[in-house]
């Protein structure tokens, strides 16, 4: 059976759950987010799938067989990331190349072809000055923004089938943002699996198919995005207009969540309600410069599933 | 069934890391030092303590020779001498002052005053030359070691013993004990307690420094990935038990290389400082600095080898106990304390060890040897001195070698475990707990897939 499989992982330190019966499965290429608050357990299972931390119960499976370093090729991006402060940037990446069993002919071209793509070349192959040959840069002369990058490098250097990226764009600026995400894309589009985990749902939402969200170690929501937010329905509406409309809207039952001047966030309970809203304030005469239903946001759903699981705490 | 954790990696780790090492500038200035220091220490030695230079030639033509003892010397016992077949024996009863002038007008000439000593016990044999002679002071002094010998024969020929007699009375008896099976295969040979001391002393501390020395470098190689946050990339091309293995070996390599360039460095310093002395390296070490006889010891190659095999798993069992000390620290600060753990360990050990001769106890020689504590320290040179047969020598490699394993897996686990802890080094019993839990979720995972 092709793909990754992930059975009622388990997890406990002492008498505090950690990690509690977490399941999921990826049965074709693509994004699976793992989302959580703080200490929800996304780190701690991510670990559990790598074997970097025993677990109590449950199995990770990648095509059929137990995930292991002889049977997956993994790439990870792990949310802790660093290098050999005083060892310089080609070595670590050969080393790491040859840890993966790249031979070293073609790990020179893959580091080549990654320094040009993360643009990075200045700094793994700095040009000579005055005609001399520069000293090969360490890692501790390359600012958190570069290190990242050298970071993803190790990750995606071996090729690999199965890649785990954790947090991988916090830190980073605007430009080096998007070139991380022009990667994943990238990534996608050869087929490859990806576990994302992450705390801007907006850039989750920009990648993932599948999702589980996590809380307090338990998981409280599971499946994919887009039949996630149907099921919510377009109960979303944004409103723009020249006047102030409050009492058409209150008069429709709908619920204002926030104004600004004249724009308003509502909720309404489906299609029937916005749609009497509209004619209300088509009759009216009010002009009306926005008028928006939509699906809740990955944002949205995350803080109300988390929220009700704090209330039900 | 639990499948052997991959152990791929391992060279490539070892390689590494002991590429790192020795692109460090300073490391690579300290092992010149090391080196230019071990050359410069024979020769350092030899001035130091005024040693002689071997006499191939002499400068001496004549010797004025003032006997005041009733031993008759003839100048042929000095001609017997081939280098001071040439000199010309004067006699004389010339005064102190009378010497002098004659010395300082003979550049090649030399003068001996042989007298009893002052307080009645033998003589006194004293050699001079001019100011301005010819005569070096290691050929003074070879001059000097002849006119003793020549006395000694001077004494003899007064007894009028033969030279049958005397090969009988310069005879030594060769004093060993041994336990009858020992004797009767004729291998065993029991030193005293003082030479037992010394060569136990000289022993433990060469296993003392190796794993001090080795210590820092292993804590810092513990814990070089989790202060510089790699640890968690590393692990998913690597395993744990690989990358420890890696990186001890290249502790080990590191230690090892260090001593070896010391070792050639030495070997080439007493070429410049003793060659054609005709006496070995390790005859000079045993003999000038120790006191000791090397011919009483029984020394071959085949006990060589094996004191490397010792030290070799002495070393083993201090650098699996560094390791597991080492994979608990999580930061610098941490090394200071676990350093402390470590020091204690190896002390208790050495300390006992130190004082085992002085029991002079078979009980306590053959516990020692055993104990793996002290067997690091006191079990070869417990075998050399003859305090323990071959069957406990054994015995005590044997429990050497599994106490060896036993930590290696004990600290490969204990790094397993340890590499994603962030926090105070656990207490001893803190880390048993954690590792019987980790072993139980171990056990568990197993099921499920075997499940």
């Amino acid at each position: 059976m092709m793909g990754f499989t992930v059975t009622d992982l388990h997890k406990k330190y002492g008498d505090k759950v950690v990690v509690d019966h977490l399941s999921f499965r990826m049965d074709q290429p693509g994004v699976y987010a793992l989302l959580g608050t703080n200490g929800a357990g996304k780190t701690t299972s991510i670990r559990m799938i790598l074997n970097m931390l025993s677990r109590d119960s449950g199995t990770v499976e990648w095509n059929g067989g137990p995930l292991t370093l002889d049977t997956c090729n993994v790439g990870y991006l792990a949310e802790e990331r660093g290098l050999y402060p005083k060892n310089t940037l080609m070595d670590q990446l050969m080393y790491f190349a040859s840890l993966r069993g790249v031979p070293r002919a073609d790990a020179k071209k893959r580091i080549s072809y990654w320094a040009e793509r993360l643009e990075a070349t200045e700094y793994l192959f700095p040009p000579a000055v005055n005609g001399r040959k520069p000293k090969p840069k360490k890692a501790d002369q390359l600012s958190k923004g570069n290190q990242q990058k050298i970071q993803l490098m190790l990750a995606l250097l071996s090729d690999p089938e199965l890649i785990i990226l954790d947090e991988p764009l916090s830190g980073l600026d605007p430009v080096n943002t998007d070139l991380f995400k022009s990667i994943i894309h990238e990534e996608i589009e050869k087929g490859k699996y990806l576990i994302m985990s992450s705390h801007q749902m907006a850039t989750i939402e920009e990648f993932c198919t599948d999702l589980t969200i996590l809380n307090r170690s338990k998981t409280v929501l599971q499946g994919n995005l887009a039949e996630i937010k149907k099921s919510y329905g377009r109960i979303n509406l944004f409103i723009k207009t020249e006047q102030d409309i409050k009492p058409q809207i209150e008069a429709a039952g709908v619920k204002i969540l926030s104004s600004v001047g004249f724009s308003y966030q509502c909720r309404v309970t489906g299609d029937e309600q916005a749609n009497a809203l509209l004619k209300t304030l088509v009759a009216d005469g009010i002009t009306l410069v926005a008028f928006e239903l939509r699906e809740p946001s990955l944002h949205e759903i995350f803080v109300e599933k988390v929220g009700d699981a704090h209330e039900e705490a | 069934m639990k499948k052997p954790e991959t152990l791929r990696g391992t060279g490539t780790v070892f390689r590494y890391t002991l590429a790192q090492h020795y692109k460090t500038m300073s490391v690579r200035i300290f092992l010149i030092v090391l080196f230019v220091l071990a050359i410069a220490s024979f020769p350092i030695i030899k001035a130091v303590s005024g040693d002689k230079q071997e006499v191939t030639e002499t400068s001496v033509t004549r010797l004025y020779l003032r006997n005041e003892t009733p031993f008759a010397l003839t100048a042929d016992d000095i001609h017997s001498d081939s280098r001071y077949k040439d000199v010309e024996l004067t006699p004389t009863e010339a005064d102190d002052t009378a010497l002098a002038k004659l010395l300082n007008e003979e550049e090649s000439a030399a003068a001996a005053v042989i007298a009893p000593a002052e307080n009645g016990m033998g003589f006194t044999l004293n050699t001079y030359f001019g100011e301005q002679s010819k005569i070096g002071y290691d050929d003074a002094s070879t001059l000097a070691d002849v006119l003793e010998d020549g006395l000694h024969e001077a004494m003899l020929r007064s007894l009028n013993v033969t030279a049958e007699q005397e090969v009988t009375v310069r005879c030594r008896a060769m004093a060993q004990v041994a336990t009858v099976t020992d004797y009767l295969r004729g291998t065993s040979v029991e030193t005293d307690t003082g030479t037992h001391a010394m060569i136990n002393l000289v022993y433990s501390y060469i296993v003392l420094i190796l794993s001090a020395l080795s210590m820092s470098y292993i804590f810092q190689l513990c814990m070089e990935e989790k202060v510089s946050k790699l640890v968690e990339s590393l692990l998913v091309s690597v395993s744990p038990t690989a990358l420890l293995i890696g990186k001890i070996l290249a502790a080990s390599c590191m230690i090892f290389l260090g001593i070896g360039i010391d070792a050639i460095g030495l070997v080439i310093s007493y070429q410049i400082a003793y060659s054609g002395s005709g006496t070995g390296i390790l005859a000079m070490i045993f003999e000038k600095f120790m006191g000791l006889s090397i011919s009483g010891l029984h020394l071959s190659i085949g006990m060589l080898l094996l004191a490397v095999l010792c030290i070799l798993l002495a070393y083993a069992i201090c650098a699996a106990f560094s390791g597991i000390v080492g994979s608990c620290c999580s930061k610098t600060e941490d090394t200071q304390q676990a350093s402390l753990a470590v020091v204690m360990f190896i002390m208790i050990g050495y300390l006992a060890a130190s004082l085992t001769p002085a029991a002079e106890s078979d009980a306590v020689n053959i516990f020692c040897a055993l104990f793996p504590l002290t067997s690091i320290f006191t079990a070869l040179p417990n075998f050399i001195c003859g305090k323990i047969g071959l069957p406990v020598f054994a015995l005590a490699l044997l429990i050497q070698a599994v106490t060896a394993f036993l930590l290696a897996r004990l600290a490969g686990a204990v790094y397993r475990m340890m590499l994603l802890y962030r926090g105070n080094v656990p207490k001893p019993r803190e880390l048993f707990r954690m590792l019987r839990e980790n072993r139980a979720s171990a056990k568990g995972k197993e099921d499920a897939h075997e499940g």
